[in-house]
């Protein structure tokens, strides 16, 4: 079960039922008319079609909601006066004796809460199915074969009302079944769970982001390494190297924090459940303690722009430099590389060539989002290189085909040469436009599902005002810079021809600057401006002589150790962790690492989520509960629907086959019809085990009979497809239960919608079929 | 006043079995109407068709070929059940609901208001009887308390048209006594009463007209007073006659008038008319009956 779901997308989904229910409708039309016809002739035939169809149409345009609600009560009093409702008794007594199904254990209290909660909702639902089943299906053939139903049908009361009657009447039944016990579940529950485990009984909302993985080469990837897993559910990075598996959360902003723990401010949290792979045993502790690995938030727009290139060996010094933010060397990397292109082509591959296309595109698309005029130089020299290398590929492509064109890598160099001297000039702008900001967190133990060591967690809170000690030199650079330039506008580093004397308490008070730090900053622009690199602009500003901008100035002084701190804490840079490490797009960006070598870390996407504040475990649980409700009434629908038309028994086993089916058999039958389902047809399949071959050999039989099995293996697909179609997948309302299981909250945009569309999409058509099926037929008690 | 509430031409039902193959011709070819006002018996032996004719007026069923007008409306409308009540051979209602439940809930079918049909269910339990039993669920109910509750609900909307399939079976004689008033009752607020029966005996005294079915073939249909005329006798009614009296009347009758003797023309019994007509069906299938034949053959049998 993944918790992680697609967000739903009404309008595709509308569109689809609309086509479905469009085509259903033209099938039963012209299925009617051609009974219609059939059985009476053309002339007679045609006009009771037409007749039936304004009838039928009438009854539509007379419905009438109060005939409707008195079905709808004589239903409920039949179910409250059969003693349908005993179900709750056995409810009760079932929960009374719900020991013997649930072991009392010490597990961990998550686990112990998702045993109850599966336990209970479990019962909930398979206690009211066959009841709801069973009068849905026996209502109507029951009325129709002791007859009360011709005194209804003798009075005003459409077929449709009579319908929509029984199906409202039994939904209430079920809906008031389900509110009885999801209170008495609820307050079982919190009778019955564990004093320390109660505290497990809450919804988690989880946001979950997308992930890639960088191998330890530095080339990003879908898929990290497989370990030799059959199931590669996971993909694993490798310990102590340069890989990484990084998520990107989108749209993240305040309301993805919570409350801190200690009361004031607010703190990120992330959860994970990754999966440890050793190849080698490790210490004691190690085992015990599980693997360590290692989140660093960054907001990296030059990962995000130059990233793709690395997927290439050849490019991958480019792509280096370029991730590094070194673009002078990485001027030079390009200029290597047009060289290698103008005078060994070859030695590049096909695959190069379509990196540099790909990744050249990516970056000039990247570039472009930014939305900044500082850019659009070197975004149009990657765009120029991509269109460029595309042309290669395209060329390379019909050259391996055998036609005889020449792969114009002169223009591909030049390009490429173009863009490194593009990067030669462009490099300040593009140090100040893509800024790189990494705050490594501490490592911790990855917690497993076995162990319960408690400096283990998968719970890591991490505080909203992020403080990064001793930062790289770029982040220090960044920060000091950008501090010095506001308050040098403000007029605030300069008073009287010197640099403010205040300035030092200032930084200590308003900043998280330690005396220490301060005064060594205050005395570095003293120096300078003594050796004239700063000088005094109008009365009360600093302007730096050479005309650079404040960052590489600071970048020099840094690189040149002038501003090695004396505090043994080192610089301390503050950072916002919403306002500073989003990035333009509101994304948040996670590195994962794993710290042990000759260890692996395997994850998946949902693996690592933000948990936003929790919500009380009553609100997912009662969605929950809706969705059951939902599933029920669609149960009801349709055995409704099918008992208009033949008996008890036979409605029954339609009903139940449409609800195995629709539960069990969905996911499959979609997977079958996409191809995703590995496989040969059902009647070469059959063919193949009675000839004992394997798909590979295939089957040993005529030109003409393989045609013919291919053939009717495509109509038996048709058949499928038209079962797909039909048959409500019912595992959209069970998803529900297993957010609630999980400890999940239930996404209501996701979850809950897609139930109440699914169970509208259904009811609809089976209401019209249902109301149509019961109108055209003789009541007769046969 | 010949306003006809029910037209039918041509009627035939065949029951098909689930393959499509006949099983049975329940109405063969019938035609005929029920004026308005009138109260009209649809006769005939078991199975000879009369619920399935009902059955069909009322679309419950749907005729193999032929034309069917209630209340100028096709049989398949549902909107003429406003107008029309019907008690089904045997009245299947919901058997949880006491007899309050159940008129409330036909009446709700109707939209009628709470107020009208609280009083409707009164004056109807009073006008049935079942004024001690009215909280009784239905399954508690005797056929007759069953037939009277059946009744009522055929009542609720005050029909001008009122459907009786077998209204008199499992009645006893006090409630067929009571049942035939109500018929009359109904005639004379000016409703169309059309009932189904075997038990001509109980049809005689309120039918003003009379279709008798046999084998789903309309056999006779007349007026109930022409159809039992005797036209080739006498009766002769004097007050009680002594041996020599009744001697020297027939010597009398041999020679003289006598004038102040009574003479009217007899009606022969529901019952004999019905049985004949059933065994000279039987001789000669497929004939349909004029009334003067039917005269004439009762005449032939009395003899
Ligand atoms: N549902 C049915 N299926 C087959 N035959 C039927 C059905 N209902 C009635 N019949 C047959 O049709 C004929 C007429 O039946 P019916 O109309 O009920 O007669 P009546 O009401 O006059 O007793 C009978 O022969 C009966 O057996
Ligand atoms: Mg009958």
């Amino acid at each position: 079960m993944e918790f992680d779901i697609n967000p739903y997308n009404f309008r595709l989904a509308s569109q689809m039922w609309l086509q479905l229910i469009g085509l259903l409708a033209a099938i039963s039309l012209v299925l009617s008319l051609v009974l219609a016809v059939a059985r009476n002739g053309v002339g007679a035939g045609l006009k009771l079609f037409r007749d039936g169809l304004s009838g039928y149409l009438s009854d539509l345009a007379n419905f009438s909601v109060r005939r409707v609600s008195a079905l709808t009560r004589l239903t409920l009093l039949e179910a409250i006066r059969r003693r349908a409702l005993y179900v709750f008794v056995m409810f009760a007594i079932l929960l009374m004796f719900a020991g013997w199904f649930i072991t009392d254990s010490n597990e961990r209290p998550e686990l112990q809460v998702s045993v109850h909660v599966t336990f209970l909702l479990t019962a909930i639902s398979w206690l009211i199915l066959p009841a709801v089943i069973f009068l849905s299906c026996w209502a109507l053939p029951e009325d129709i074969r002791i007859r009360s139903l011709h005194t209804v049908v003798t009075k005003p009361a459409r077929r449709l009302e009579i319908v929509v009657g029984r199906m409202a009447g039994l939904s209430i039944v079920t809906v008031i079944g389900l509110l009885v016990m999801g209170a008495i579940g609820l307050f079982w529950l919190n009778r019955r769970i564990p004093e320390n485990a109660q505290a497990a009984l809450e919804c988690r909302v989880p946001q979950f982001g997308g992930l890639y993985f960088i191998d330890a080469n530095g080339a990003p990837g879908v898929q990290g390494l497989n370990v030799g897993d059959v199931w590669a559910y996971r993909s694993h990075i490798e310990g102590n190297s340069r890989a990484r598996a990084v998520w990107l959360f989108q749209d993240v902003d305040e309301s993805a924090l919570s409350p801190s723990a200690d009361g004031d401010g607010q703190e990120l949290l992330l959860e994970c459940r990754f999966e440890a792979f050793r190849t080698i045993k490790g210490s004691e502790t190690s085992i015990r303690q599980g693997i360590s690995a290692q989140y660093t938030l960054t907001r990296n727009p030059r990962e995000d722009a130059f990233g793709m290139l690395a997927v290439s060996e050849p490019l991958r010094p480019l792509s280096e430099a370029l991730r590094e933010g070194q673009y002078r060397i990485g001027a030079n990397e390009a200029r290597t590389l047009a060289e290698r292109i103008r005078t060994a082509p070859d030695e590049l591959r096909a695959g190069d060539y379509f990196a540099l296309f790909n990744g050249a595109g990516s970056a000039a698309t990247f570039l472009d989002t930014l939305e900044l005029e500082s850019l659009t130089a070197v975004s149009a020299l990657f765009s120029a290189v991509s269109v460029s290398a595309q042309q290669a590929v395209q060329l390379l492509q019909q050259k391996e085909n055998g036609a005889r064109v020449e792969v114009p890598y002169e223009e591909l160099a030049d390009a490429v040469t173009a863009l490194g001297d593009g990067l030669d000039e462009q490099a300040d702008v593009m140090t100040e436009a893509l800024p790189r900001i990494d705050v490594p967190l501490p490592s911790f133990h990855v917690a497993e599902y076995h162990d319960n060591e408690d400096d283990s967690t998968n719970l890591t809170r991490i505080p909203r005002t992020l403080q990064v000690k001793s930062p790289n030199s770029e982040m220090l650079a960044r920060y000091l810079s950008g501090l010095l330039e506001e308050w040098n506008a403000d007029g605030r580093l300069v008073s009287a021809g010197a640099v403010d004397a205040e300035l030092t308490n200032e930084l200590v008070s308003e900043m998280a600057i330690s005396r220490l730090n301060a005064e060594r900053l205050t005395a570095v622009l003293e120096a300078q401006l003594a050796d004239g690199a700063l000088v005094v602009d109008g009365d009360s500003t600093l302007k730096i002589a050479d005309g650079s901008k404040w960052y590489s100035f600071m970048d020099r002084l840094i690189r040149a150790q002038e501003l090695v701190s004396d505090d043994p804490d080192g610089w301390v840079v503050e950072k916002d962790l919403i306002n500073d490490l989003l990035d333009s797009n509101g994304n948040l960006r996670v590195e994962v690492a794993c710290m042990n070598s000759q260890m692996y870390l395997g994850m998946a996407r949902p693996d690592l989520f933000i948990r936003k504040a929790d919500q009380p475990f009553w609100k997912g649980y009662w969605k929950a509960i809706l969705n059951i409700a939902l599933m029920l009434m669609l149960v009801i629908v349709l055995g409704v629907t099918v008992s208009c038309i033949v008996k008890g028994p036979v409605a029954l086993f339609f009903t139940l086959t449409f609800f195995l089916v629709g539960q069990f058999f969905h996911e499959f039958m979609v997977r079958k019809l996409a191809g995703v389902e590995e496989g040969m047809g059902t009647v070469e399949s059959a063919i193949l085990i009675a000839q004992h071959r394997n798909p590979q050999v295939g089957m040993d039989v005529s030109e003409a009979t393989m045609s013919a099995v291919r053939a009717a293996d495509g109509a038996l697909e048709g058949v499928l497809w038209v079962f797909n179609a039909i048959v409500p997948d019912f595992t959209t309302f069970s998803r529900a239960s297993a957010f609630v299981e999980n400890r999940f909250d239930v996404p209501f945009y996701d979850v809950v919608i897609p139930a109440v569309m699914a169970f509208l999409g259904f009811m609809v058509p089976c209401v019209l079929i249902a109301g149509a099926l019961l109108k055209f037929r003789e009541l007769e008690a046969k | 006043m010949s306003e006809a509430v029910i037209e039918i031409r041509n009627l035939s039902k065949i029951y098909r079995d689930f393959w499509g193959r006949k099983k049975v011709q329940a109405v063969k070819s019938l035609s005929m109407d029920v004026e308005k006002g009138e109260v009209f018996g649809l006769l005939g032996p078991n199975g000879s068709g009369k619920t399935t004719t009902l059955k069909m007026l009322l679309g419950l069923l749907f005729p193999t070929s032929g034309e069917m007008k209630i209340l100028g409306r096709p049989a398949s409308d549902v909107s003429k059940n406003e107008r029309i009540g019907y008690l089904p051979e045997e009245s299947y209602l919901y058997r949880f609901l006491n007899a309050d439940e159940t008129l409330d809930f036909y009446g709700r079918l109707f939209n009628m208001s709470v107020a009208d049909r609280a009083k409707r269910a009164d004056e109807l339990i009073e006008m049935v009887g079942l004024g001690r039993a009215r909280r009784r669920q239905l399954k508690e109910y005797s056929k007759g308390m069953t037939r009277r509750i059946g009744l009522a609900q055929a009542l609720i909307n005050d029909p001008d048209l009122v459907l009786l399939d077998e209204p008199t079976s499992g009645l006893d004689p006090l409630g067929t006594r009571e049942m035939k008033d109500l018929i009359k009752q109904l005639k004379s607020q000016g409703k169309t009463v059309v009932l189904c029966s075997h038990q001509l005996a109980d049809v005689q005294d309120v039918c003003d007209r009379i279709a008798v079915l046999f084998q789903g073939e309309l056999k006779v249909l007349g007026r109930v007073d022409e159809l039992l005329e005797v036209r080739d006798e006498t009766l002769i009614r004097t007050p009680s006659l002594s041996a020599e009296v009744q001697a020297e009347v027939k010597a009398v009758l041999d020679k003289h008038n006598i004038s102040d003797a009574e003479f009217t023309r007899p009606t022969a019994d529901l019952e004999q008319l019905f049985l004949r007509t059933v065994r000279e069906s039987g001789e000669r299938p497929g004939r349909r009956f004029s009334t003067e034949e039917v005269a004439a053959s009762s005449a032939a049998s009395e003899t």
